[in-house]
C-alpha cells in the first residue's frame, strides 16, 4: 500500500516536472538567448519577446524584471503606447512585479544587482520598484536589505543604499531618520559616511542635534570619541543642504575658531542665502591677523 | 540619605571633570585656552590652542591678546646672567625640540639644532664681565654654524616651542614662568576662513558686506584675501543692478511673474547668477529658492549703497596700475565700473586705455566700460583715436561703434576714408558695420568699389560683413 503512494507520487512529480519544463517560457528563453548573443538591436528585439513571454505568463518573475530592466523609450516613437510604457515608472512596476512572485529573490537583486548598473535608466526604474516595495511590500524585509548594503564592505553597495534611503526617506522621515541615526554609531566609516549624506539628503530637521554632535566630536579629548574628518564634513554639508533650522547650527561652527570646519560651514552658508550668516561672517572679518605678542607675567 | 548625596556629589565631580577635558585655564595668564580641533593640522597644517576667554586686567588681557586667537608658538626669551645659567638656559630649550636659537652681541640670530635628544651643542661659556664663549667643540652644531666665535658674548637664548595641543601649551607656559623667561606668543591666522566669509559676502548679497569688503581691499596685505574681496564687490555691484527687475517681484510680492513682461537682458544677468530661471515655454520667470526668493527683500538696500558714491570712487582709484599691481583686482574694478556706467569714470577710463604698458585685454575693457557710459564718451574716445598708439585706436574704434549716432558715424566714416593702416581700417569697418544704418553701408560700399579686385584683407572682410548683412535682412 505503502509503495503504491509512493510510486504515484514518484510518477506524478516526474509528469509535473516534465510539464514544468515543457512549460518553461519559449518565449523568455528566446529573449535570454538575444540578450546573451552579439545579434544588432538585440536588447529591442529580447525587449519584445519578454512581453510575449508575460502575455504567455502574467506572473513570471523572471520575464517581468528583464523587461524592466531592458525596455527603453529609445526603442519606440515618442508619445506611441509603447513608449508610454517603457517610462521609467513603468519600467520599475514590472521590476516591482518580479518581486512580487519571488520576493526574496529579486528583493536581493534589485538591492544588489540592478541598483549597481551603468545606466542610470535602470537604478531610476530599480528606484521605482524598491519605492513601491517600501510602499505595498514587505517593509520591513526592505530595510533589512537596505541596512545589509549600506554595512556592506563594498563601496558601491554602501553608496547605493544610501541613495535608496535617502529617496525613500524624502516621503517618509519618520521612519528613515531613526534608521539613518542609528547608523552613525556603526564602526564603518563607509557607513557612517554614507547615513550622514542621506540625512542632508532627506532635509529633515530631525537630523540636525545628532549631525551637530557629531561635528563637536572634532574637539573631543579622546581619540576614540572624535569622529573623522571626512564624516564630520560630510556633516556640515549635510547642515547645509537641511538648511533652516540648521541655520543657527551652521553659525556656531563658525564661529568655534578651534574648528577645521569652519569653511566648510561658511560655503554652507553661502549657499542657503540666510540673512542670519551675514554678521558672523563680518565678524570673522574682523579676526586679527598672524602677530606676535609679548606678554609680561608681572614677576 | 548621605550615601545619595555623595552619589550626586561624584556624579557631579566626574560631569565637571569631563566637560573641562578640552580647556584649561591658564593662571599665569589669567585666561582660557581650548583644544583645536583635531584635523585642523591635517587640513590647515595648524597646530595650537584658542583663547577662549579672558578674565579682566589679567596679563593676558594687558597684553591685549583677543578672544579667539589661534596660539600655535609659544616663545621664551631667557636672559643669560652666567655661565650656569647659560647652561641651563640650553638645556632646557633643547630638551624639548632639539632646537634653539642663539642670540650673540652684533650677530644675527643662529638656529642652533641637534640631532636627537641628549646630542651636545658644543659650546663652553666662561663669566668674565659678560658671559662668553669659551670653546667651540669641534663637529658639534655649534662649530657646524661657521658663525660663532670664541669671545662672543652671549645676549640671549630663545626657545620657540610649537603647540599641538592643550599639554604642550600647560608644559610650556608654565616652565617658562618659573624660570623668569620671558613669554612671547605667535598667533596664526586662518586666511582660508576670511577667504570663505569674504566670498561667502559676495554671494550672499547683503548691503552690510559693502563697507567691510572695501576695507579689505584697501588695508589687507594678503593678495589672495584682496582678490577674494575685489571678486565679492564685483558680484554684489551685478546683483545691484538688477535692482528695477526684483523690485517688480517686491511690488507684487511674487516669487513668480510672466517672464515677457520683464527686461530680457536683466533676466539672462539674473539666471546667470543663479537667481531666477526662466522658462521660455511656460513663459515664467521663477525666484530660485533660496536665495533669489531672500534677495528680492534685500535688492533695494544693496542698491542704494552700491550707488552711494564710495564704491565708484574706490574702482576708479584701482583701475589705474600705478596704484593697483594686481591685474585680477583692475579687472574686477573696470567691470564694476562697466556696471555702474558713472560718467566721472570716463578720464580714468581713457587713461587705461591709452596706456602703451597695460595689458591689452584690460586696455580693451577699459573702451567696453566706455562705451556704456555712452554718449558722454564720445568726445574722449575720438581724441584717444586720433592722438594715441594703433591698440587705443583700435579700442577706441570699436568703442565708438558700439555707442552708435550721427556724430560717431561720420566720424568713423571720414576716419576710414583718410586712413591707409590696413589693420585700423578693419576695425573701422567693424565698427560702421555696426552701426549699419543706411549713410554706413553706403560709405562700406564706396570703400567696396576702391578696393574691387583688389587681394587684400579689407576686400575680403568687406564681402563678408555684405554677405553677412544680405543675409541676416533676409
Amino acid at each position: 500500500m505503502k509503495r503504491y503512494l509512493i510510486n504515484i507520487f514518484l510518477s506524478l512529480g516526474i509528469v509535473f516536472l516534465i510539464v514544468g519544463c515543457g512549460n518553461q517560457n519559449e518565449h523568455l528563453a528566446k529573449g535570454k538567448e538575444l540578450i546573451k548573443s552579439d545579434k544588432r538591436r538585440k536588447e529591442e528585439r529580447a525587449v519584445r519577446e519578454f512581453k510575449l513571454a508575460i502575455q504567455q505568463e502574467s506572473n513570471n518573475a523572471e520575464a517581468h524584471y528583464l523587461l524592466g530592466f531592458y525596455d527603453s523609450q529609445e526603442f519606440y516613437e515618442a508619445n506611441l503606447p509603447e513608449w508610454n510604457q517603457a517610462s521609467i515608472a513603468q519600467r520599475g512596476q514590472h521590476m516591482f512585479k518580479a518581486y512580487q512572485n519571488k520576493s526574496r529573490e529579486y528583493l536581493e537583486i534589485l538591492v544588489f544587482d540592478t541598483l549597481r548598473d551603468d545606466d542610470v535608466n535602470v537604478q531610476n526604474a530599480a528606484l521605482e520598484a524598491l519605492t513601491l516595495v517600501y510602499q505595498q511590500g514587505d517593509r520591513k524585509q526592505l530595510l533589512n536589505q537596505l541596512e545589509k548594503a549600506i554595512k556592506s564592505k563594498d563601496n558601491r553597495d554602501r553608496h547605493d543604499a544610501h541613495w535608496v534611503m535617502s529617496n525613500i526617506g524624502k516621503s517618509d522621515p519618520t521612519t528613515m531618520v531613526p534608521i539613518l541615526v542609528d547608523l552613525l554609531e556603526h564602526n564603518q566609516m563607509g557607513t557612517r559616511l554614507n547615513a550622514v549624506k542621506a540625512l542632508g539628503e532627506i532635509g529633515s530637521e530631525k537630523a540636525i542635534p545628532v549631525l551637530a554632535a557629531l561635528i563637536e566630536s572634532g574637539s573631543a579629548k579622546r581619540e576614540g570619541d572624535r569622529e573623522v574628518a571626512e564624516v564630520r564634513q560630510m556633516a556640515v554639508a549635510a547642515l547645509g543642504k537641511i538648511g533652516g533650522k540648521a541655520v543657527p547650527e551652521l553659525v556656531k561652527i563658525t564661529q568655534n575658531k578651534g574648528s577645521s570646519l569652519r569653511v566648510d560651514a561658511i560655503r554652507a552658508l553661502s549657499s542657503l542665502g540666510d540673512e542670519k550668516a551675514v554678521q558672523p561672517l563680518l565678524d570673522a572679518l574682523k579676526e586679527k591677523s598672524s602677530r606676535e605678542i609679548v606678554v609680561n607675567l608681572g614677576n | 540619605m548621605s550615601k545619595n548625596i555623595l552619589l550626586v556629589l561624584l556624579y557631579i565631580i566626574v560631569l565637571l571633570a569631563l566637560g573641562c577635558d578640552n580647556v584649561y585655564y591658564d593662571e599665569h595668564l589669567k585666561m582660557e585656552v581650548q583644544q583645536l580641533d583635531s584635523d585642523l593640522e591635517n587640513r590647515w597644517s595648524t597646530t595650537g590652542v584658542v583663547v577662549s576667554s579672558i578674565t579682566p586686567n589679567g596679563p593676558a588681557e594687558k597684553a591685549n591678546l583677543v578672544e579667539g586667537e589661534l596660539i600655535s608658538y609659544v616663545i621664551g626669551e631667557y636672559p643669560i646672567q652666567n655661565a650656569n645659567g647659560f647652561n641651563k638656559a640650553v638645556k632646557k630649550a633643547m630638551e624639548n625640540d632639539n632646537n634653539m636659537l642663539l642670540y650673540l652681541k652684533d650677530k644675527e640670530p643662529i638656529r642652533i639644532a641637534t640631532r636627537k635628544m641628549g646630542d651636545k651643542v658644543g659650546l663652553e661659556v666662561e663669566n668674565v664681565d659678560t658671559v662668553r664663549i669659551k670653546t667651540i667643540m669641534s663637529g658639534t652644531p655649534a662649530a657646524n654654524t661657521g658663525i660663532i666665535q670664541v669671545g662672543d658674548i652671549v645676549e640671549k637664548i630663545v626657545d620657540e616651542r610649537k603647540i599641538q595641543g592643550l599639554d604642550d601649551y600647560k608644559k610650556s607656559v608654565n616652565e617658562f614662568a618659573e624660570l623668569n623667561a620671558t613669554l612671547t606668543f605667535r598667533t596664526t591666522e586662518l586666511i582660508g576662513v576670511k577667504i570663505a566669509a569674504v566670498t561667502a559676502l559676495g554671494n550672499l548679497g547683503d548691503v552690510r558686506a559693502v563697507d567691510a569688503l572695501i576695507d579689505i581691499l584697501k588695508n589687507t596685505r594678503e593678495l589672495a584675501l584682496r582678490k577674494a574681496a575685489a571678486r565679492s564687490i564685483e558680484r554684489l555691484v551685478a546683483l545691484s543692478e538688477l535692482n528695477p527687475l526684483f523690485q517688480q517681484f517686491q511690488e507684487q510680492d511674487l516669487n513668480q511673474l510672466t517672464a515677457n513682461t520683464l527686461d530680457s537682458e536683466q533676466l539672462a544677468s539674473a539666471e546667470i547668477l543663479g537667481l531666477l530661471l526662466v522658462d521660455a515655454k511656460a513663459n515664467t520667470a521663477t525666484l530660485e529658492a533660496p536665495f533669489g526668493i531672500q534677495f528680492r527683500h534685500r535688492s533695494e538696500a544693496l542698491h542704494q549703497k552700491v550707488n552711494e558714491g564710495r564704491l565708484v570712487e574706490l574702482a576708479q582709484q584701482y583701475i589705474q596700475k600705478v596704484y593697483e599691481p594686481e591685474q585680477e583686482i583692475r579687472r574686477a574694478c573696470l567691470s564694476i565700473i562697466a556696471n555702474l556706467k558713472p560718467v566721472s569714470a570716463i578720464d580714468p577710463l581713457v587713461q587705461v586705455l591709452r596706456d602703451e604698458d597695460e595689458i591689452p585685454g584690460i586696455r580693451f575693457q577699459a573702451g567696453l566700460g566706455l562705451s556704456r557710459i555712452g554718449t558722454s564718451a564720445i568726445d574722449a574716445l575720438i581724441a584717444a583715436f586720433n592722438e594715441a598708439d594703433s591698440t587705443a585706436q583700435d579700442i577706441a574704434a570699436s568703442a565708438l561703434g558700439n555707442i552708435g549716432g550721427t556724430q560717431t558715424r561720420d566720424f568713423l566714416i571720414n576716419a576710414l576714408e583718410t586712413t591707409s593702416n590696413p589693420a585700423t581700417q578693419l576695425t573701422l569697418v567693424d565698427a560702421i558695420a555696426k552701426i549699419g544704418d543706411e549713410p554706413s553701408l553706403s560709405a562700406l560700399e564706396r570703400q567696396r568699389l576702391r578696393f574691387q579686385g583688389d587681394n587684400s584683407a579689407i576686400r575680403i572682410f568687406l564681402d563678408e560683413v555684405f554677405s553677412s548683412l544680405t543675409t541676416s535682412s533676409e
